[in-house]
């Protein structure tokens, strides 16, 4: 089922764009075919079983005013960036972005260029990534694809030493409504690069982000997510393709947001390939977080950890559907998985749910999931001290996320966003008002 | 207030208290004065860490009747945060660890929620760093256990080094040591015992709870008080504990029962 006003607004939208490139037409068609038919789907659809869709479905379709004057809903993340790309309610906005200091190893440009330069590469680029078999976020992203960030670093054993940030800015508050962006990330072989991706939002929108990134050997990808307090609704996929010896470094941070959708396919493609896929979440309120990871270990030698920690209070419900597939091929994988969740409040909700397939006879996999409350011995060592009930719960909980955040090597980013973790929590376990 | 006693810390009438519906300490009376060295001493069970946890304001222990003054305020009436923000301190026979916090940012913290509530200014990472320092000398701590995770892996001795580092920084009025010396070998007791003492002055009282008399030995008691069966049955001067080290404890349990159980 798909809801009369979303159906229509994709339709106009989508049929605004005129494609020069044949294949680019053939992607949006399809993808305007397939949203028509099949909508958002419905709880008794598998994977989308935990995910409150008819939210989105009656939620804002209209697109987001393009030109929003307010970008600083919140306090700048303390980081030296070598370029900054802004990209307020899906428009990439030269304007904001500062891409002065990149070196000549490293392309940054928008999709929407790209789209207009070489509509073909784009159009090859979204085939290897998305192949179109049915799903709505990216079906949406592809019928109303226009903008967006096209990041390439050509220079092969380039080492880019600063992040660059990538901050989304979607603005409903002069009018609700949804933005499309799609990113697509190609790093030449032994490059190495940092992101950190911020997304703030204020009033009710629909962000749709996808991320496509291609890795080649031995590469080096670290990317950090923090969505930022008080997020409205985000769909949040990435594909990541990885060639051998390449290393892909995922960090997700959220402090709290009305509905995150966080999509991963990690496929390892080539041998010695390694990714660690982090993440730390808070919900509070009615907050729903759901994450869905998928590591498709297709060769030999090839390894991955992945750690999600979540705390929830008040009615918040936290999702997680981690798969982690091991080819036939796959020997000598090692592969360790984790989701562990506190929860704060009797209303609060996790389901969790760790997979593993496993077709290789040689592999060391390891999966766990734990569902607690916080340890009241500790909690009663931290007041013996003079520490509130409260700063006490808060301190707990960051010592729960902390693991989470051992990779990232910027001790002051970290603390920053450990803080707004931190700072998100109602250690009573009831709701925000 | 009219009747207390001049530079009286403590005042324990009648206190009785239960955990889980187990009454265990039925009606102890204890006073102690600033700068007093009082040692609690009993066998397992007699309700010397019930007084303990009690004092320190573990909610899971039931005060059942009686009154602890402190300084001329109740006790009771203050939460464990509270008690602490006041200058008690609880050194824990099992000190708990917290995987994922360092001890520098668990003292950082407790500090400045003492100093907040004192309106004073919260400490600064340097002098904080500075501060910690000069105290792990005390204790002679090594400083990387600063920066380990808050008792996580750490060595029996390790632990206690700790409670005593926590008890340097955070400067308490009272603190009362909860079997401190179990799980020590002599060196690390010794090493203990002497941080314990460094600690002594005549501003602050200290309350060694213990069931062996060797801790006794280093830390030396101004008052020594035997418990049983949730009293305080015998009080007198540090030779107790040696007259107890001597006899053990079945002596005091047989007097007691011979007495009939009066209160």
């Amino acid at each position: 089922m798909v809801a009369e006003t979303w159906s229509k607004q994709v339709q106009t939208g989508s049929l605004n764009f005129d494609d020069q490139g044949v294949d680019l037409k053939r992607r949006r068609g399809r993808a305007l075919e397939q949203f028509e038919q099949h909508g958002f789907p419905g709880r008794k659809h598998e994977e989308w079983r935990y995910t409150p869709l008819s939210r989105l479905a009656a939620g804002p379709c209209a697109p987001l005013l393009e030109r929003s004057q307010e970008i600083a809903f919140c306090p700048d993340l303390p980081v030296d960036m070598l370029a900054k790309v802004v990209i307020v309610n899906g428009e990439f906005r030269a304007d904001l972005s500062d891409l002065s200091r990149l070196p000549s190893a490293i392309r940054v440009q928008s999709l929407a260029q790209l789209r207009h330069s070489d509509p073909d590469q784009l159009a090859s680029l979204l085939d290897l990534y998305w192949t179109q078999d049915s799903h709505p976020f990216y079906d949406l992203s592809d019928a109303l694809l226009d903008d967006g960030v096209h990041i390439e670093v050509v220079e092969e054993g380039a080492k880019i030493d600063a992040p660059i940030h990538i901050l989304h800015v979607l603005d409903g508050q002069a009018r609700s409504g949804s933005a499309h962006v799609t990113g697509l990330i190609q790093l030449a072989a032994g490059a190495q690069l940092q992101l950190i991706e911020e997304i703030r939002s204020a009033g009710e929108v629909l962000g749709n982000l996808r991320w496509g990134i291609g890795l080649d050997p031995r590469s080096i990808l670290k990317r950090v997510r923090a969505f930022r307090p008080e997020c409205s609704s985000i769909f949040h996929g990435t594909r990541v393709i990885q060639q051998q010896d390449s290393r892909f470094e995922d960090l997700f941070c959220s402090s709290g947001a009305e509905l995150i959708r966080n999509e991963l396919h990690v496929s390892h493609e080539g041998t010695g390939c390694h990714c660690d896929l982090m993440g730390a979440y808070a919900g509070c309120g009615k907050d729903h977080l759901d994450h869905h990871t998928t590591i498709d270990h297709k060769v030999e030698d090839c390894t991955s950890n992945e750690i999600y920690r979540g705390v929830l209070s008040g009615q918040a419900r936290g999702v997680f559907s981690g798969m982690i597939h091991v080819h036939q091929d796959a020997q000598r994988t090692d592969a360790k998985q984790s989701n562990d969740t506190i929860l704060l409040s009797e209303g609060a909700e996790a389901d969790t749910r760790p997979r593993l397939e496993i077709y290789a006879d040689d592999v060391k996999c390891t999966h766990g999931a734990t569902i607690g409350e916080l340890d009241e011995d500790a909690i009663f060592y931290l007041r013996s001290r003079g520490v509130s009930p409260d700063e006490a719960r808060k301190i707990l909980v960051r010592a729960f996320t902390s693991e989470v955040f051992h990779g990232l090597e910027d001790r002051q980013l970290s603390d920053f966003i450990a803080d707004e973790i931190q700072q998100s929590i109602n250690p009573d376990g009831t709701n925000h008002e | 207030m009219s009747g207390k006693k001049e530079n009286s810390m403590l005042e324990i009438h009648g206190l009785c208290a239960s955990v889980e519906g187990t009454e265990i300490l039925r009606g102890i009376d204890l006073e102690v004065k600033a700068g007093e060295v009082h040692a609690i001493m009993g066998p397992n069970g007699s309700g010397k860490s019930t007084l303990a946890n009690v004092l320190a304001g573990r909610e899971e222990y039931l005060v059942d009747a009686g009154t602890v003054q402190y300084n001329g305020i109740d006790l009771l009436e203050l939460s464990a945060d509270e008690r602490a923000c006041e200058g008690i301190f609880l050194a824990f026979q099992y000190p708990v660890s917290i995987p994922g916090i360092s001890n520098a940012y668990f003292l950082r913290s407790a500090l400045n929620a003492i100093r907040r509530y004192r309106d004073e200014s919260e400490i600064d990472a340097v002098d904080f760093l500075e501060l910690v320092r000069s105290r792990m000398d005390l204790v002679g701590m090594d400083e990387k256990l600063l920066h380990r995770a808050v008792n996580d892996g750490f060595s029996g001795g390790e632990k206690k080094r700790n409670e005593i580092l926590q008890m340097a920084v955070l400067d308490p009025n009272l603190a009362i040591l909860d079997e401190t010396d179990s799980g020590l070998d002599i060196d690390a007791l010794r090493i203990v015992a002497e941080g314990v003492n460094k600690l002594r002055k005549k501003e602050r009282a200290i309350i060694v709870v213990t069931h062996y008399q060797r801790l006794l030995d280093y830390i030396v008691p101004d008052h020594v008080h035997v418990l049983s069966e949730g009293k305080i049955v015998r009080s007198g001067d540090k030779s107790l504990a040696l007259e107890l080290e001597k006899e053990g404890y079945s002596w005091i349990q047989a007097d007691d029962a011979r007495a009939g159980n009066n209160a």
